[in-house]
């Protein structure tokens, strides 16, 4: 029955086909076969099944998360949809995106000793391994921290070294430098080469990752494997193919918009020596911004640089020091879950406009509200809220959930429902926090064109984002922070194109190969 | 299936997030409680039973979700330990004892029906259980028996009970099931199945 | 000192209390809170009180200001337990109050009762001072056999609590800017409708949370056979001392109370 191939192969699937009871099928006939030691990158569309791939090789499909399961999956020749997960992990290491899901006790040292407790290894050899799965990681300063104080890169430091301790013969990684700045994504990324490791690696920034493995394979829409193959010649003989399923490739088109003349007239928002505290500490300190009508401003730095406190603070949100003037403002989180408020994603998105038109109803005006300007602020009062909200699920491709509720959307799909909602209320300026965050190459490039025909009617527009394809397809101009402080503020081609002062650059989080490119600037892959 | 294998860990944890929600909702409540009970004198004490019903709705939230024996007496204890524990109650470990009894009260309906049935009778039947064990356990505690003001604490109680425990468990376990979190528990199988059972699925059946 | 409330985190200086078993401290509260239900005349929950507060507070180093403010925050309970019991218990009539009758009988029951309340809340909150949550789940694992399951189960629960009160604001603050006609600067608003709908969104996304958590935990082999545990909690004899002298006080304190004939129960109230 098994062949000496498949004595050999740390993993192995053959006609996997998954579905998600009451959904159709999410992988189709999948055959798979990673041999010890060998490095893997998975690609595909949002919504592929990638991240179902790698939950079915855990063992978390179907024994924790129930689905429909056709096929055989081998992990270190366990069938893994009959090994308990916890029995699996004796082999597999996973790491997901998000430390908040994985950091589950409340020290780093209990964090990482965790796993060799369960495999019980002797208590005198744990404190020992503990230090050098930290070190390992860059991470030994952080033993004696609590996880809840982490940051994002700091915990998912952590969470590789928990993943790491046990020496697993094959690692799962599920774009564990999703939620990273470009500096701290490439700083994990390079940790994630680990010798003698086999590994299925999902990454959508191929930019930052530098040590890509050597073979790549590419899921369809449809959740069948279409490429398989060597990474440099899928990338570069594919790269139409990808492109067209929608699959981000690395140096892919970062060219700058034209420069558009800075409107004459009053910003729409103004802030003066703006000022926060946080925690006891200064974290935003004598910011001035102005945010002008039909511009849309990228605000861009390193994780914890104060990027999505300016927001709250622009938006009055949080205590400040210094003024902030203008008009009135639209804001999209960070988590797009917390801000839903209605249990279907059409009223989410018609709620802004009804009850703008309950108070326009109220008050008996039909003329635009005092600090309202342009078009777009008179708009909302008028049309029919169920219209507007049609139109704009329609716009970020979400017009067939309609019904759904929020919360049972994808992430993606989430991310972009909350920015259609935060986009029909007719605020003068919106603020937007990581608004393509999760997206694939098609959805990143509808959400960016609503927010540029957002900013085209006379809104202003500032977007806090670590994706240099949505600065480079929106923004105006860029604001790098760091330390709470504004570094440079300048126009986006003069501030990231390629004759760039590389300290501006550095403090960005951004570095080689990662800078927008003059036309003609290619890196090869 | 697994549904007599006892608690797994994905109930436990789910058992513990509820307890700590819960705890926490309190907690914030109970923050600006205190100036208000103080500002109605006697009536303070007495105020306490219109929300009571809510302290409970843990219970039988966690055995329409989870669906196994005990799931509301474990997810109450655990509820007393995070306030004990986590959220300096000073009520004190007492809290453990009240837990468990206010478990007890909201589950035996549930335990009746060998866990099988969930309709609004059910979580009627659970709010009055839980609020008479309520009022028991108060009784011995704080001697209402021989207070003058028995049968409101009794009456207030089990309405509250009623409403804030029974029913709005019920609205509050399908509006969550409703959103996707609860697909892989006992409440979210149940609803597939009544779901494929009522019409098809607008998807495709699936493959296997 | 301001900021978000820190949930189970002991106060950061050492003391002996901070360095005794987490659950001997437990069990011991339980046992003097238990002992507490039994009488209701003011001697015994004061004596108690005044022996075992400021002893626990001085072996916790406590500062009196803290200690006070926790007393603080319990009082309004306190007195709303004595001003009820004041007015509605049977009994010969001491005064009159806005037309509701206050009994002798009535002040001392209410009054043990508000003690009891007392003295069982600074009791907690000694222990909650003086003890890392986290540590007293290893601790009940390793000392009350408490299951691997039941202690990370709950650990898993702690970290979702770390993230509420910010998961609150932030969602309280995102739900409030969905408002079109809303100034910059307004306060949140507190409706019922709004907190209920903040509320909902704050238990999905730690139900959510908690699933991914579960996972996580399995993913590390939690369930996968017999365990070892890496930082063992101490119990020692220092733990037995401390066990044996405030049981032995509470216990003093009941004998002395009962001979002396001050110690009232329901049972004799009643009779
Ligand atoms: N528990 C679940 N129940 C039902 N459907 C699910 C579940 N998990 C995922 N899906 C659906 O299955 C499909 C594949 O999801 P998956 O998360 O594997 O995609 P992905 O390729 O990882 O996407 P992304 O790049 O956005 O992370 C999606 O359409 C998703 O909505
Ligand atoms: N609620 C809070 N209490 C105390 N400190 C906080 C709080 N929120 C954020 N901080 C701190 O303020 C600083 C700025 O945080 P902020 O969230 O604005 O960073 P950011 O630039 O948005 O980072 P990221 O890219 O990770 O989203 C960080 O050092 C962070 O630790
Ligand atoms: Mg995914
Ligand atoms: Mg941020």
């Amino acid at each position: 029955m098994t062949t000496a191939l498949h004595e050999t192969a740390v993993l192995e699937t053959s006609g996997l086909t998954v579905a998600y009871p009451g959904h159709r099928a999410v992988l189709r006939d999948v055959d798979l076969e990673v041999a010890p030691g060998e490095r893997v990158l998975l690609l595909g569309p949002s919504g592929s099944g990638k991240s179902t791939l790698l939950r079915v090789l855990a063992g978390v499909v179907p024994q924790l998360v129930d689905a429909d399961v056709a096929g055989r999956v081998l992990v270190g020749g366990r069938d893994t949809t009959a090994t308990s997960p916890a029995d699996l992990a004796r082999d597999v290491g996973t790491l997901g995106q998000d430390p908040a899901d994985q950091l589950c006790l409340p020290t780093v040292a209990d964090e990482v000793a965790f796993p060799l407790e369960n495999r019980a290894w002797p208590v005198a050899a744990i404190d020992a391994a503990v230090d050098r799965a930290l070190a390992r990681v860059g991470a030994a300063h952080l033993r004696h921290r609590r996880t809840a104080d982490l940051s994002g890169g700091e915990g998912q430091r952590v969470a590789l070294a928990a993943t790491l301790v046990a020496d697993p013969r094959l690692l799962l990684l599920d774009e564990p430098t999703a939620l990273l700045d470009p500096a701290a994504a490439r700083a994990v990324g390079r940790l994630l080469h680990v010798d003698g490791a086999a590994q299925v690696l999902v990454e959508h920034r191929l930019d930052e990752v530098v040590d890509l493995p050597p073979r790549t394979l590419v899921l369809g829409a449809d959740g069948r494997l279409v490429v398989d193959g060597p990474t440099r010649e899928v990338l570069h003989d594919e790269a139409a193919h990808l492109a067209t399923l929608g699959v981000r490739l690395p140096g892919a088109s970062l060219e700058p918009p034209p420069a558009r003349a800075v409107p004459a007239g009053a910003p729409a928002l103004s802030a003066r020596g703006l000022a926060v505290r946080r925690g006891g500490r200064e974290v935003l300190r004598g910011v001035d911004l102005d945010v002008r009508p039909g511009r849309v401003t990228a605000v861009v730095g390193l994780n914890g640089s104060g990027k999505s406190t300016l927001l709250l603070a622009l938006a009055g949100l949080l205590p400040h020091a210094g003024t902030v003037t203008g008009g009135s403002v639209g804001v999209v989180f960070q988590r797009p879950e917390q801000q839903f408020l209605t249990r279907r994603v059409h009223d989410e998105v018609a709620w802004g406009p009804r009850r703008a038109g309950r108070r326009a109803g109220r008050r008996g005006v039909r003329r635009p509200g005092p600090g309202r300007r342009g078009a777009g602020g008179a708009g909302a009062g008028v049309r029919d809220p169920d219209a507007v909200a049609a139109d704009a699920l329609a716009a970020v491709h979400l017009a067939h959930l309609a019904d759904r509720d929020p919360f049972r959307l994808s992430g993606g799909q989430q991310r972009r429902l909350s920015v259609a909602a935060a986009a029909v209320c007719g605020h003068d300026v919106l603020l937007a926090d990581e608004p393509t965050f999760g997206q694939d190459a098609r959805t990143g490039g509808a959400t960016a064109a609503l927010l540029r025909s957002l900013a085209d009617e006379g809104r202003g527009l500032v977007v806090v984002t670590h994706d240099l394809a949505l600065v480079a397809a929106v923004a105006d101009e860029v604001v790098v922070l760091r330390d709470g402080r504004v570094l440079a503020h300048a126009p986006t081609h003069a501030l990231l194109g390629p004759d760039a002062d590389p300290r501006v650059m550095v403090a960005a989080g951004l570095v080689e190969g990662t800078r927008l490119r003059a036309a003609g600037h290619r890196v090869p892959a | 299936m697994s549904a007599r294998r006892g608690l797994t860990l994905a109930d436990l944890v789910l058992l513990a997030v509820l307890a700590v929600v819960f705890g926490f909702l309190y907690w914030a409540l109970v923050q600006a409680w205190g100036a208000l009970q103080l500002a109605m004198g006697p009536f303070g004490d007495l105020a306490q039973h219109v929300l009571a019903g809510g302290w409970m709705i843990a219970a039988p939230l966690a055995t329409y979700i989870v669906r196994k024996p005990f799931v509301g007496i474990v997810v109450e204890i655990v509820a007393a330990f995070v306030e004990v524990a986590f959220l300096a109650s000073p009520v004190g470990p007492m809290l453990l004892l009240v837990g468990f009894v206010q478990g007890a009260g909201a589950e035996l309906p549930f335990a009746l029906t060998r866990y099988r049935r969930y309709g609004w009778g059910v979580f009627v039947a659970s709010g009055v259980s839980a609020g008479l064990a309520s009022v028991a356990l108060g009784a011995v505690r704080f001697g209402w028996l021989q207070q003058d003001w028995f049968a409101w604490r009794l009456g207030l109680t089990v309405v509250s009970s009623v409403l804030l425990c029974g029913l709005l468990a019920r609205v509050l376990g399908d509006a969550l099931a409703r959103t996707g979190v609860l697909d892989n528990t006992a409440l979210g199988r149940a609803r597939r199945v009544g779901a494929a059972a009522a019409e098809r699925p607008h998807d495709e059946v699936p493959v296997a | 000192m301001s900021g978000a409330p820190r949930f189970g985190r002991a106060l950061e200086h050492d003391s002996v209390l901070h360095r005794r078993n987490p659950t001997v401290k437990l069990v011991v509260l339980l046992v003097v809170s238990t002992v507490l239900l039994v009488p209701v005349d003011v001697a015994t929950p004061l004596l108690v009180g005044l022996l075992l507060v400021p002893a626990g507070a001085a072996a916790g180093r406590l500062p009196v200001r803290t200690l006070t403010r926790a007393a603080l925050a319990f009082a309004p309970f306190a007195l709303s337990i004595l001003a009820v019991n004041a007015v509605t218990r049977d009994g010969p009539v001491v005064a009159r109050v806005a037309g509701m009758e206050v009994t002798g009988t009535g002040l001392t029951v209410g009054t043990s009762l508000a003690l009891r309340t007392l003295v069982v809340g600074l009791l907690a909150f000694v222990l909650t001072a003086t003890t890392d949550g986290p540590r007293l789940m290893t601790s009940l694992h390793q000392h009350a056999r408490l299951p691997a399951h039941v202690t990370y189960a709950v650990l898993a629960g702690y970290r979702v609590l770390e993230g509420l009160p910010e998961a609150w604001t932030t969602i309280r603050r995102a739900q409030a800017v969905r408002d079109p006609g809303r100034r910059r600067g307004a306060p949140l608003p507190r409706d019922p409708a709004s907190l209920a709908r903040a509320a909902f969104a704050l238990l999905v996304g730690a139900l959510r949370q908690g699933e991914r958590l579960a996972t996580s935990l399995q993913l590390r082999g939690l369930g996968s056979g017999p365990r070892t545990v890496h930082r063992p909690v101490p119990l020692g004899p220092a733990d037995a001392v401390l066990a044996a002298s405030a049981l032995g006080t509470c216990a003093l304190v009941v004998l002395v109370t009962w001979r002396l004939g001050w110690l009232l129960t329901w049972g004799t109230l009643a009779g």
